[in-house]
């Protein structure tokens, strides 16, 4: 095979480049993680829940640590099909405009054709659940993008896809809903009357607005009561397992070009992507400094307290230890709805916590800045979400500047935003610049 | 020779079928018995161990472990959270050296304490104990392979997050993935099936660990099917390798 990518960044890639294993970064880990936990005084168990709602195979692969595990041939295939590996872009609009000695280089996984990395563990839960002979895998969704994902993941799999989607979102944001029912995935306001929880809550406030928690106790519910499998988003081990093939390629594709990454960058809601991008890089010892980016909104970083809580806001999953504000927490009605997140992948929060991976806050001005000159300078739109890292990497690639310092910063695009265009109108009306 | 460690929560479910267990247990193939504390805080047991850590909460730690103290004819474990005798730790290690223990195995130390591991392990061992170390597959490679070492008689090696949950996992491939790490005896358990049993022998490990198996014997046929187990296991063993 000839050297299809060689100097001529920015953009490089092949097939080949795709991995053929998932990188699990537990055994690299600098102290143990700490098992999830049913609560102490719980009428059931969470972890037997798990048992019931997960792929066997998902549930095998989360508590089976190995470093390396064997991504299936039909699933590789799979992944090759929606454009993996996604392109590795140097953002060279960016260094200019910023005037910066530093080399800017991002990983643009909103070229996936649901337009996030939410699909690379859509596609590896749906294969998996299929295996076991489930034709019908359920979600819940807030802003979308994880439903866009699943809807489409299913079809591609011949399953059949059911979605409950967070009531103000499905009416605020007709296009995601729309994207998802032409992908195949049926779509339901939640609270629903699809289900016993969603009906008790109708009962008492028909209009509720809805919420992630609610969402997702339909989510399960449906689930179980239909011997569907649930499939999770995020913070999950094995979410995280899936996400690696970023960080993997990512590793390739700079390999090929002979540049190396010294700081990486990527925005977290509950950390699967940017635990997926850095995760090979910090196990590997390849890089000089990692950092999180979060929003300032939702300060989970500055304010969250290391401890054991529920993994999510219904309270249906076990406890898992990491960085949390509580799933009680309610966060504000942002901007950017994958942030909305009220703790930190267990696996990240160590890193965090070790002092090995570095955290950053913005708040919505600061990111919205951040978005529009990333847009004007590389045409971009970038998710919200991943604005947040657009925004430390400049003010990182300032800093190298001030230092002159030629180092090289790779960050991870997680999405694209073209879906959260009226999201954007409203920052510009809300943020006076 | 595989070893067999059996588990048992102290008094359960009373304390004549718990006496009656640890002395025909020991006589029928275990090799080493593991006894459990009861406690209101069994951070990462299971619900099988949990509901019998309650049922027997009351008892009376000091009379219970003074009669098994007489029963007590193989090297005898107790298994106890740190966090339970942080503040008397000393005191606690007493009894159980008084009672004619030989170590403590306590699950939180290595997750919970991993900065002051090797202080605590000082402790027991000025205390005349055995400190057994408890992994789980979730500790890094680095500090598994630093553990094993210090571990004393083996390393408890507990490969579902929990015990009496049927997690689907791949016995084989987490053993054989520390196996290589571990300079010590591996011993191998929460909710080991048969099947498993054979799978983890297989990949290398030293022996089991059995303890919610006894407790749903005992709970659903009683004791003599309980004690049925041990030989069953016992079989397993001799003929697996
Ligand atoms: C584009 C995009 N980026 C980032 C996130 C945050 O999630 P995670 O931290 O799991 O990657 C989301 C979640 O919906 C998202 O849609």
């Amino acid at each position: 095979m000839e050297n299809s990518g060689g100097n001529c960044a920015p953009m490089v890639g092949n097939e080949e480049l795709v991995p053929e294993f998932w990188y699990n970064i537990i055994p690299d880990l600098p102290v143990p993680l700490s098992p999830p936990r049913d609560p102490p005084d719980g009428d059931f168990s969470r972890i037997d829940l798990l048992n019931e709602i997960l792929p066997r195979e998902i549930l095998r692969q989360q508590f089976t640590v190995e470093r390396y595990l064997k991504i299936p041939e039909e699933l590789r295939e799979k992944y090759i099909l929606i454009g993996r590996p996604t392109p590795l872009i140097r953002a060279i609009g960016l260094e200019k405009a910023l005037n910066t000695p530093a080399k800017i280089y991002f990983k643009y996984e909103g070229y996936t054709p649901t337009g996030s990395h939410k699909i690379n563990t859509a596609l590896a839960q749906s294969y998996f659940a299929l295996n076991e002979g489930v034709d019908h895998v359920v979600t819940e969704t807030g802003a979308g993008q994880w439903g866009t994902a699943v809807s489409f993941a299913a079809s591609l799999f011949d399953m059949k896809s059911t979605i409950f989607m967070v009531k103000v979102s499905y009416e605020q944001k007709p296009m995601r809903k729309i994207l998802m029912n032409l992908y195949g995935g049926n779509v339901y306001p939640s609270p629903s009357n699809l289900t016993e929880y969603g009906l008790n809550i109708l009962k008492e406030k028909p209009d509720h607005p809805g919420s992630l928690g609610i969402a997702m106790s339909e989510a399960i519910e449906y689930a179980l009561k239909n011997k569907l499998r649930y499939l999770v988003g995020s913070v999950l081990d094995v979410a995280i397992l899936h996400q690696s093939i970023i960080g993997l390629e990512t590793m390739k594709q700079l390999e090929m070009i002979g540049e190396n990454a010294d700081i990486l960058i990527g925005c977290v809601g509950g950390g699967s992507n940017f635990g997926g991008f850095s995760y090979p890089f910090i196990g590997n010892k390849i890089g000089e400094e990692y950092i999180a980016v979060g929003s300032e909104e939702i300060p989970k970083f500055s304010k969250g307290e290391y401890k054991y809580d529920f993994a999510d806001s219904a309270g249906l999953l076990p406890l898992v230890k990491m960085i949390t504000l509580g799933h009680n927490y309610v966060p504000p009605p942002i901007y950017s709805g994958g942030l909305r997140y009220h703790g930190v992948a267990p696996t990240l929060s160590i890193l965090i916590k070790q002092g090995i991976v570095k955290w950053k806050e913005y708040n919505e001005k600061e990111i919205f800045e951040a978005a529009k000159l990333f847009m004007r300078t590389q045409g971009i739109v970038p998710a919200p979400e991943s604005s947040h890292a657009i925004r430390a990497v400049i003010e990182k690639a300032l800093e190298l500047k001030k230092n002159n310092e030629k180092k090289t910063i790779v960050f991870n695009l997680s999405g694209h935003g073209l879906l959260d265009l009226t999201n954007y109108d409203s920052m510009s009306r809300r943020v006076v610049s | 020779m595989n070893c067999l460690v059996c588990y048992m929560t102290l008094g359960y479910p009373n304390a004549d079928t718990f006496e009656e267990f640890i002395e025909k247990s020991q006589k029928f193939g275990c090799d080493i018995l593991e006894v459990g504390i009861p406690t209101n805080n069994a951070k990462y047991d299971g619900p099988v161990i949990k509901s019998s850590y309650k049922k027997v909460i009351k008892i009376n730690l000091e009379e219970e472990l003074e009669k098994l103290s007489f029963l007590i004819k193989k090297p005898t474990l107790a298994l106890t959270y740190l966090e339970d005798h942080i503040n008397n730790l000393e005191e606690f290690l007493k009894m159980l050296k008084k009672n004619n223990f030989s170590g403590i195995l306590m699950p939180d130390l290595i997750i919970d304490y991993i900065d002051d591991y090797k202080k605590f392990h000082e402790f027991v061992k000025r205390n005349e104990l055995n400190d057994v170390m408890f992994v789980s597959p979730t500790v890094p490679d680095k500090i598994l392979q630093e553990v094993s070492n210090y571990s004393d008689i083996f390393l408890y090696y507990g490969i579902r997050p929990t015990t009496g949950i049927p997690i689907p996992i791949s016995p084989d491939v987490l053993v054989k993935r520390v196996r290589p790490l571990v300079n010590n005896k591996l011993i191998v358990g929460f909710g080991l099936s048969n099947e498993d049993i054979k799978s983890v022998i297989k990949a290398g490990a030293d022996g089991i660990a059995i303890g919610t198996a006894f407790i749903k014997k005992i709970d659903s046929e009683g004791l003599e099917s309980s004690l049925n187990l041990v030989k069953e296991l016992r079989g397993i063993l001799d003929e697996a390798k």
